[in-house]
């Protein structure tokens, strides 16, 4: 069978370049410019898949965005794609794709056993039983309806694809190329707009492409396509097609995903598959026209059941028949257009009306055809299981309550029209109210929320000349207030043959004994009848029908479910719709690929990577990096085969006893300057600062205002009123904007400034007994004797050319400095600390090396400093001055910050100086008690101590001031050890710091 | 993303902001007797209402300055922006 | 009442299912009730259920504004876990795990709680440090906790990603295997049947607009559908706490936040339990209809629209294709936003107030859903007793004064940092 139901000469398509693809493992032809689902139909091919619930056979209902069925596992350049439309998705060479939701085979469908059962399986059938015995739910039922569920098939695979995103500015963006998109976009560029039109499809026309009008005396199709062209010249434009604006966001921000390179057999080199445009517009445009609504009727779900649209679509875009022997359903003049164009064609349809007697040119015309037409006429049901093979008829009476003699008429297809649905998604996510316009049953954008226009079809306008009047005049009018030009376009003159009133019939009754399932969510399998039971139990408000249905909750978001389904619940409950209300649309108009949505920022980029201007020495030198927030840092430096444990304790021993170098960088630096800044950092800091000598660096502990520590560390008085302050890593950005918070917002009056300098410093600590004699070495002209530079002294100095700064301080515990230089000095510094230091037995040390050493010390960290402990807790109470005010100060005089057994930081080690003690433990009295055993505090840092050569921990602990000296026992269930300690110091090394000041 | 006004800067996107919560929210002077009720409430507690809501946001990708911005929390929509330096009126 | 189970389920089919019965009624307020809920949202009804059920007081009426269960019971990821580091919360949450396990025979009421699992990942070994803190307490608690390896987290979750190309590897996890999910409408509609058939009066569509009281007690309670009196009210509406303190002229440790959600579209299972990415806020499981479930931030201002919110999402599925790359293939279905009571130490407050008759249930933050019959179980004592239980009286509105917070997450105040 090749590509019968093609027709010779129609459509849009490319009939010189023939496509080869593959479906369910068949090989089919079909030509440039098709859809998977017009090469299908083309080929006769209506079985495509089947339903999430009761697996019945599914075919096409549409030819784009809202098709509810025809969803495919797409097979593409080695990578597959699960719930691809194929109304959507663009033919290419190779294309592969299967049916989804069924097995062993869409023909042969096993889960279509549910279509039996299906009186059994009603609206929230679930909640209602699966539950004895009691465990069967998770261990039985569930898993078996997860498996059944799902519809495609997700691959693990990494996504090779690439996307990009584009931020854009404009004064208009434009939502559609139909008639009222390309007119108001004409108008507007021809007045000097930026303007972005943006089309979903692959062609721009919209309605025009299949509509039989004329426009400026072309026809519609040629006057789109000499716009568009001109468009395209014109500098101050953007034209896109398959550009999906899906989402209408606060402040005028759209975002519109374009499928770069979906239509192609794999994506181009530098190319990315798809872009995401974030586009600020001045003003929006929307011109999204609307979708065809289906009339309900038995077993309206028949693969070959259709919209009359889409059948339309198909033959006149694509050159395709969905069918021999049609049938059009319709209540309105939109069918008759669809059977003309049969007609035109050489087939044969048959019109069933619902109408008693319309009067209109376009339904003489089909009468002129000879078209049989039967009136005051409905489907009953479809009958045919694979595919519609006959349909039952009968006509109605004129109060639609009562059908006469039902009859059986053969057809392949059945092309529904229940009138049109205007697609106000975009001004509904704007937070325009729509409101209900009783004329065409359906909601409209009601007063603009944002700059946002609704135009033609999208604003329940179907009149073209209408369209193209208030298209052009708004397309003018809002250029004109942006841009203050004045050049007016002449608005074409239009024919379309004259239309009249649908009916607003739209769901036929069953007939008496039939219990055909009437359903209106195609996808979901939501009948009638559920929403019926719904309704029945209690569930009123159309959120509860929906979700206790889960009607408009597929894929298709309820494109052509959600107003009849509103319908539905008015007729019952005798309320008109909008009391009923309708759901309120959300972005994204349709589901949008999670990677476009992503972008750039995956694998390694998905977050920055800050890097030391030392890094490449690290990276020479062995150093194993860690996470330090976005820095990377040298975590210890590998020797041999050594592991982190063996390595760290070298370093840190190598630190006691000799001399260690640091990487120090990644400390948040910040630049403070200002006559007032004393007075400043002694709000700031919980101890004084008054009287800090130039020369000098103090330490300090920063509070929230709510008592808790926020961060530590030193800052230096450079010069009378110039201050240099560090902070930890991961505070550095939090500090400056809490410093800049009290400048500009609480305390103006003070005369400092504060900017980071994190980038402009390069930092290395060289730590340890020898540390005088190589600072000595790299500064020899610089007085480095304890009287020159004393603990906390601040001096600056020339390391061979090159300015640095020269901080005695230490958090190792040992004799220390810290040696700044600029950036790009930085690694000169380092090598020359290295070659300087080679006889002193100098080694570089990590972080983990660093982290024994302030540990055995008992200087606090961010293990300690975690955003929850007050400065007491930290054995800092003496840097809390009891004389002045501070930031946080008056907060910690609550109850249970004072409180007598208040907790406090404590060392911890082993009663067999052996078991090193795991981080994350608790201290507990009693290990064998009962659950919940209470914790009597945290192990929050483990180390091995370098200077006593056994285990010792630092931790948290109630009453901590109280329990030196005690046993108690540390737990990690987790790791299944209990361990004997004994509660000791903080303070494990030099407890008087001694060596700091030596 | 919202797009608000940076007195300083002119029309930027959130992105290039943090936000710092309630404009309205007055520290106690330092050094004076505040009683717990109006220590609390700077610290902790909100009215955080529906509609307009003045609140801090920091131009932290661009001037660094602080601003106050009108906003409604229901709808977004921005009515105001002030200076740090500039006082609410109510 | 009707018993649902599969027997009603076939005798309903032969009748064509044309008599079930309401699982709620209608009613009109009455004049004069015991206790008042506000809120009929997963807490509020859960509450009304168990003053009628463990309290016997069924003279009670729950007034929802719109309908019941549209709120953040019908808007959130639908995770239910105990793993806390502080005991009162670890406690609580444990409690709630219980009511969890027999919800569905306690209700009649299939709410599918599933408990496959959740696992946090951690990203270094400090991180897996926090976790083992976090772990061992639970231990220490009765709750059940597993740390796990980077090989054990990689035979569970395969598709998480282990390669070369990672900003932020696995180092391994905090897991609790008794951790899972819930259907979350099935969970408000199950309470509501219950507590309709032991008399309770769940009134929709009717605003509160004000409240009677005078010499420090609650006497009524002003409504769009008229003024009831009542003894005691119970307040349950996190997302609107603010609103109705207003009218109560309190000012409360609560800022409201939005935060953003989104599903797939469905596909076929791939991923059994929980799983939340250590290098940020993601977390994502699947539904049984086969969409993944994705959550992470917080919009980062006051909001109180219900709505998503895309530059968010971006940066809450850039952390989800790090944490699983193949996420990147699939489509985002839907997106919502949920308002939420965010407290200035990340708990809840389940507290008498200084109002007597006044009883305050909020400030869940993201943890809301979870705590649903836990919630429900000690605002019916603290309301019925008067006087809080021991489970909830961590949950105290005067912490904030004295300084026992419960801040799980050490951010303090900002409460707009997720």
């Amino acid at each position: 069978m090749s590509q019968s139901f093609r027709l010779e000469h129609a459509g849009l398509i490319n009939r010189d370049k023939k496509i080869s693809f593959k479906f369910n493992g068949k090989n089919y032809q079909g030509y440039e410019g098709d859809t998977l689902a017009s090469a299908l139909i083309a080929n006769g091919v209506h079985l495509i898949g089947r339903s999430f619930k009761y697996h019945r056979p599914r075919g096409f209902f549409g030819a784009g965005v809202d098709e509810p069925y025809a969803i495919v596992q797409l097979y593409r350049n080695n990578e597959t794609e699960p719930n691809v439309k194929a109304t959507e998705q663009e033919l290419f060479e190779g294309l592969e794709a299967n049916s989804v939701n069924c097995w062993p085979s869409v023909n042969f469908d096993v889960g279509a056993i549910n279509n039996f059962l299906k009186i059994f399986l009603p609206a929230g059938f679930y909640y209602k039983t699966f539950m004895w015995p009691k465990s069967f739910w998770y261990k039985i039922y569930e898993p078996f309806i997860r498996k059944a569920a799902g519809l495609g098939v997700a691959s693990i695979k990494h996504d090779k694809e690439r996307y990009e995103h584009k931020y854009e500015y404009c004064d208009l963006l434009i939502a559609g190329s139909g008639p009222s998109g390309l007119a108001s976009a004409y108008a507007a560029a021809k007045n000097g707009a930026r303007i972005i039109l943006a089309e979903d499809k692959p062609r721009f026309g919209g309605s025009l492409l299949t509509n039989e009008v004329n426009i400026g005396n072309q026809s519609g199709k040629d006057w789109a396509d000499s716009i568009i062209t001109e468009l395209k010249q014109m500098p101050n434009v953007v034209v896109k097609n398959r550009s999906q604006v899906f989402g209408y966001y606060d402040h005028n921000m759209l975002v519109m995903s374009e499928k770069v390179s979906d239509h192609l057999p794999k994506t181009k080199k530098f190319h990315p598959k798809q872009r995401l445009w974030y586009i600020r517009a001045k003003e929006v445009l929307i011109s999204s026209g609307s979708i065809e609504r289906p009339l309900v009727f038995g077993n309206n779900d028949t693969p070959g059941v259709m919209l009359s649209s889409a059948a339309k679509e198909y033959l006149k875009v694509y050159g395709v028949l969905v069918g021999r022997k049609p049938l059009i359903f319709t209540n309105n003049d939109s069918g008759y257009e669809t059977a003309i164009e049969f007609k035109k064609n050489g087939i044969d349809p048959v019109i069933l009306d619902t109408r008693k007697n319309p009067i209109s040119e376009i339904v003489t015309e089909a009468k002129n055809l000879g078209i049989n037409i039967k009136f005051s006429y409905v489907v009953v049901a479809a009958q045919g299981y694979k595919k519609v093979k006959s349909a039952d008829i009968a006509s109605i009476s004129d109060d639609k309550n009562y059908l006469g003699k039902i009859e059986n008429i053969k057809c392949d297809c059945i092309c529904v029209s229940g009138f049109w649905t205007p697609t106000i998604h975009l001004a509904s996510q704007s937070g325009n109210k729509t409101k209900f316009k009783k004329e065409i049953d359906a909601f409209i954008p009601g007063v603009s929320k944002q700059n946002e226009t609704t135009l033609g079809a999208a604003n329940g306008v179907f009149d073209l000349e209408e369209t193209l009047k208030s298209s052009f005049n708004a397309g003018y009018e809002i250029s004109k207030k942006i841009t203050n030009n004045d050049n007016r376009v002449s608005i074409p003159n239009s024919v379309e043959k004259q239309s009249t009133e649908h009916d607003k019939f739209w769901c036929v009754p069953l007939p008496k004994g039939k219990h055909y399932k009437r359903f209106l969510d195609f996808q979901n399998d939501v009948a009638v009848s559920d929403v019926e039971i719904a309704l029945k139990e209690g569930y009123r408000s159309i959120e509860h029908v929906k979700r206790y249905t889960t009607l408009g909750m597929a894929t298709d978001q309820g494109k052509t479910s959600n107003l009849n389904g509103l319908q539905l619940v008015s007729n019952i409950e005798n309320k008109v719709v909008p009391e009923v209300g309708h759901t309120t649309f959300r972005p994204p108009y349709t589901p949008i690929t999670i990677g476009a949505i992503v972008g750039r920022e995956v694998g390694k980029h998905t977050k920055p990577t800050r890097k030391s201007p030392m890094h490449t020495w690290h990276e020479k030198n062995n150093a194993v990096f860690v996470d330090a927030g976005v820095w990377l840092r040298p975590r210890y430096y590998k020797k041999g085969n050594e592991n982190l444990f063996e390595a760290s304790k070298r370093e840190a021993k190598n630190v006691r006893t000799n001399v260690g170098v640091c990487d120090v960088t990644t400390l948040g630096k910040i630049d403070i300057k200002g006559p007032d800044s004393a007075e400043f950092l002694n709000r700031v800091y919980t101890n004084a600062w008054l009287k800090l000598p130039v020369g000098k660096a103090r330490y300090g502990v920063m509070l929230r205002e709510d008592g808790i520590v926020m961060d530590d560390g030193t800052t230096t008085r450079i010069s009378e009123n110039h201050y240099h302050m560090t902070t930890t890593t991961a505070q550095a950005a939090n500090v400056l904007s809490h410093l800049e918070y009290y400048l500009q917002l609480v305390w103006p009056e003070l005369r400092v400034n504060v900017v980071s300098s994190t980038e402009q410093w390069a930092g290395a600590a060289i730590a340890g007994p020898k540390s005088r004699e190589l600072l000595q070495n790299l500064f020899p002209k610089v007085d480095v004797s304890n009287e020159g530079l004393p603990f906390m002294g601040y001096i600056e100095g020339d390391l061979f050319g090159v300015n640095a700064k020269i901080f005695r301080i230490s958090f190792s515990g040992e004799l220390a400095y810290e040696i700044n230089v600029e950036s790009n000095n930085g690694n000169f510094m380092w090598e020359k600390i290295i070659e300087l230091g080679k006889d002193l037995n100098i080694q570089p040390y990590g972080t983990e090396a660093l982290s024994t050493l302030r540990i055995e010390m008992g200087h606090v960290a961010g293990s300690e400093l975690d955003g929850r402990t007050i400065p007491y807790d930290n054995s800092l109470e003496g840097l809390v001055s009891k004389k002045k005010d501070f930031i946080g100060k008056r907060s910690l005089n609550r109850k249970a910050f004072t409180a007598e057994n208040r907790q406090k930081i404590v060392g911890v080690v082993p009663i067999d100086k052996k078991t090193s003690i795991p981080e994350g433990s608790h201290l507990v009295k009693d290990a064998k008690a009962a659950l919940p055993n209470p914790k009597l505090g945290y192990i929050s840092a483990s180390c091995w101590s370098v200077e006593h050569d056994n285990p010792f921990s630092l931790a948290i602990l109630k009453d901590g001031k109280n329990m030196i000296g005690q046993k108690l026992f540390v737990m990690s269930p987790l790791k299944n050890k209990v361990i004997p300690v004994e509660i000791v110091s903080s303070h494990y090394v030099d407890p008087k710091g001694e060596r700091v000041r030596s | 993303m919202l797009y608000i006004f940076c007195p300083h800067c002119g029309m930027r996107s959130q992105n290039e902001f943090s936000y710092g919560g309630d404009a309205t929210v007055k520290r106690p002077e330092l050094n004076k007797e505040v009683s717990d009720k109006d220590w609390d409430n700077f610290v902790y507690n909100r009215k955080s209402l529906r509609g307009k809501h003045w609140e801090l946001w920091q131009h932290i990708s661009g001037c660094r300055q602080w601003i106050k911005v009108e906003r409604d929390t229901a709808t977004h929509e921005i009515f105001n922006t002030l200076k740090a330096d500039e006082e609410i009126s109510k | 009442m009707q018993k649902y189970s599969i027997f009603s389920l076939v005798k309903n089919a032969l009748s064509n299912h044309e008599n079930w019965d309401l699982a709620w009624k209608d009613p009109t307020p009455k004049k004069e009730y015991d206790v008042v809920i506000i809120g009929g949202g997963g807490h509020g009804l859960a509450t009304a259920y168990y003053l009628a059920k463990e309290h016997k007081i069924t003279n009670v009426a729950i007034i929802e504004k719109g309908w019941i269960g549209g709120g953040n019971v019908g808007r959130n990821t639908t995770i239910i876990r105990s793993n806390y580091m502080h005991d009162d919360n670890a406690l609580f949450s444990e409690f709630g795990m219980d009511l969890w396990r027999r919800m569905s025979q306690d209700l009649n009421y299939n709410v599918m709680f599933s408990p496959r699992g959740i696992i946090n990942l951690a990203h270094s070994d400090a991180q897996m440090n926090m976790y083992a803190r976090r772990g061992n307490s639970m231990r220490l608690n009765g709750i059940d906790a597993v740390l796990l390896n980077r090989e054990q987290v990689r035979e569970i979750i395969p598709m998480a990603d282990f390669s070369e190309n990672v900003r932020f590897p696995i180092f391994g996890g905090l897991m609790q295997p008794s951790a899972g999910t819930a259907r979350h409408d099935a969970v408000a509609w199950g309470y509501a049947r219950q507590a309709d058939s032991m008399g309770v009066d769940i009134i929709q569509n009717c605003e509160v607009t004000g409240f009677d009281v005078s010499a420090g007690r609650i006497n009524g309670v002003r409504t769009s559908r008229g003024d009831i009196k009542v003894k005691k009210i119970g307040l349950c509406v996190a997302g609107s706490t603010n609103i109705l303190a207003e009218k109560l002229n309190m000012t409360l440790p609560i800022e409201t936040h939005l935060l953003q959600a989104c599903v797939s579209e469905p596909v076929k299972p791939v991923l059994d339990g929980v799983v939340t990415f250590g290098a940020g806020h993601f977390y994502i499981s699947q539904s049984d209809k086969g969409e993944m479930v994705m959550g992470g931030d917080l919009d980062g201002y006051n909001s109180y629209a219900q709505r998503g919110n895309l530059p968010t999402l971006q940066h809450v599925l850039t952390e989800g294709i790090a944490m699983m790359p193949f996420l990147s293939k699939l489509k985002m279905l839907r997106t919502w936003g949920g308002i939420m009571d965010m407290s200035m130490d990340g708990s809840p407050i389940i507290d008498k107030t200084h109002i007597e008759g006044l009883y305050l249930n909020c400030g869940w933050c993201y943890g809301g859903f979870k705590a649903t019959p836990a919630s429900g179980w000690t605002f019916a004592h603290t309301i019925a007793q008067d006087k809080v239980h021991k489970l909830n009286s961590g949950y105290s509105l005067e912490r904030f004064n004295t300084g026992h917070l419960l801040d799980e997450k050490g951010l303090g105040t900002k409460t707009w940092i997720s």
